[in-house]
């Protein structure tokens, strides 16, 4: 999961900011932490990342005790948040330790990346990054600018500050731990609405596996139409084949009682109607003569006006097309066994029939 | 064809299955088959399809919004049927606090906040009980609606089959 977000992240970035800045922290930190390190250079993304973090590097006030090493994100692997806070960790304290040249290039890359980034946020992760004692002590050790100490430390902690803003709301109630995005309202009824949206998202992705063909489509509403749609034929479906079995002169007494389940198969094919279909495709009892046609209109209007949907094509052709046969002559026992088709093959099935 | 899936007797589709089988024996044995009037055959087919609506109610039981909704509705034509006058009070009521709730959820507009109204609307009319549905619970007894009209299709394509 971790390779797919930094992939999504890096899509939505573009990638000559990563290749600055991840290969310079490879440089001066070693090849150990860099696969750590390359997830705060996520972090910077930031948008439609919903994970939970809770991050407190420099253990600032609000935390208490908190031992970062304690605070597991629920759904996140706890390997992924130990190791952001160490290599954090690790780079506050080369930060604290560099030379001062490579600290102005790390900066000036650094701002690179967050320079798109929105202003407000920036200072208020700016705002919240004070509270941290010890990151400033550790900036302070640094000669030079303090300023831009500050400046490093939010752009080191920004990762922390966001989920720092976060957590000083969700911390008490403990609910939903939901990550806000980068210049997003943190008020607890966004919060509620973000975790709303997530469910209902999630809930939709669960749909578009049952329903068929839904993932050409994009969109959530174009989604929620196919699924209308869908249920739309599979009631239609369903009423065919009742229809169906109703009009299929059949005089099988099959005892359901002393009926095996797995063998149902093999009493359903005893049906007299099994041996007749293929052999006697035009068989008089199972066209559907004038009588019989206008029995399936009666079930057509039915089945077709309660179901006043916006999809009007449907709707309009399915009232359309049982006229057409109604005029023509008898429909063929041929089509009839392509019933168990959807909608789209019950249309051929007409038209077969008109023609 | 060959069903291979009726190896779990408690499953939805072998409950369905023994349901819907048992009404269809009931309703040949009512009436001769030697008609082929397309009243007849329409009086069949709607009785054929209550059953149908009415063994997936069953089988599903009270566990789903839309089963309830559906065994709700089943009851209350069979009361009227019963008795046109409408005697029975607990029915009554129960259909009044029903058209009550889905009145006022008609009426209000349901702004989930989420932007999908219209089809919301829509899909609300199709699945039965969804009146009364916020858009999470509907997206729920959607998913199972599909799963249940899946299986009524599984299950009626073979005999229609033949």
């Amino acid at each position: 999961m971790d390779v797919t977000v930094l992939d999504r992240q890096q899509a939505t970035y573009p990638l000559e900011l990563f290749a600055s800045s991840v290969p310079l922290f490879q440089s001066y930190l070693g090849s150990g932490p860099i696969v750590e390190l390359k997830r705060p250079e996520a972090y910077l993304g930031g948008d439609g990342f919903h994970e939970f973090v809770y991050f407190p590097v420099g253990g600032g006030p609000e935390f208490g005790d908190s031992e970062k090493l304690n605070l597991v994100p629920p759904d996140a692997a706890p390997g992924y948040c130990i190791s952001r806070t160490s290599s954090c960790q690790m780079t506050a304290f080369h930060a604290a330790s560099m030379k001062e040249e490579r600290e102005d290039m790390i900066l000036e890359k650094m701002e690179s990346t967050t320079g798109s980034g929105s202003r407000e946020s920036f200072t208020k992760r700016k705002v919240v990054a004070d509270h941290k004692s010890k990151d400033k002590r550790i900036k302070s050790e640094v000669e030079g600018e303090s300023e831009v100490k500050t400046k490093c430390s939010t752009q080191v902690s920004r990762n922390s500050s966001k989920e720092n803003s976060k957590a000083c709301e969700v911390q008490k109630p403990d609910y939903i731990h939901v990550r806000a995005r980068r210049g997003q309202a943190t008020d607890s009824h966004s919060l509620a609405e973000r975790a709303r949206r997530e469910k209902i998202s999630k809930k939709m992705k669960c749909l578009q596996d049952l329903v068929p063909g839904c993932n050409k489509v994009t969109g959530k509403a174009g989604m929620l139409d196919e699924i209308i749609n869908y249920v739309q034929s599979l009631q239609r479906q369903v009423e065919f084949l009742s229809m169906k079995i109703a009009a299929l002169n059949s005089s099988v007494e099959f005892n359901v009682e002393n009926l095996p389940i797995k063998e149902f198969p093999a009493y359903v094919a005893n049906f007299p109607a099994a041996a007749k279909l293929p052999a006697m495709p035009n068989l008089t009892c199972f066209q559907l003569n004038p009588m019989q046609k206008e029995a399936v209109n009666c079930m057509l209007n039915e089945t077709i006006h309660p179901p006043l949907t916006a999809t009007e094509g449907i709707a309009s052709a399915s009232v359309s097309i049982p006229e057409q046969a109604l005029s023509s002559s008898t429909i063929t026992l041929q089509p009839f066994s392509t019933w168990n088709m959807d909608p789209q093959g019950l249309y051929n099935v007409y038209d077969m029939g008109f023609h | 064809m060959n069903n291979p899936h009726h190896l779990n007797p408690t499953s939805l589709k072998s409950r369905f299955t023994t349901r819907f089988l048992r009404a269809l024996t009931k309703i040949r044995a009512q009436k001769p088959i030697s008609s082929s009037s397309p009243t007849e055959i329409f009086r069949r087919y709607r009785r054929i399809k209550v059953a149908a609506d009415k063994s997936m109610a069953y089988s599903v039981r009270s566990r789903r919004i839309w089963s309830r909704a559906m065994l709700w509705k089943l009851r209350s034509r069979s009361y009227r049927r019963q008795d046109p006058c409408s005697g029975r009070r607990s029915g009554k009521t129960n259909q009044a606090i029903m058209k009550k709730s889905s009145n006022e959820n008609t009426t209000t507009r349901r702004e989930d906040g989420v932007g999908f109204v219209e089809e919301a609307d829509e899909l609300r009319q199709l699945v039965p009980g969804g009146e009364t549905m916020n858009l999470c619970n509907l997206l729920d007894e959607t998913a199972h609606y599909i799963k249940c009209l899946t299986t009524q299709v599984q299950l009626f394509s073979p005999i229609g089959k033949g």
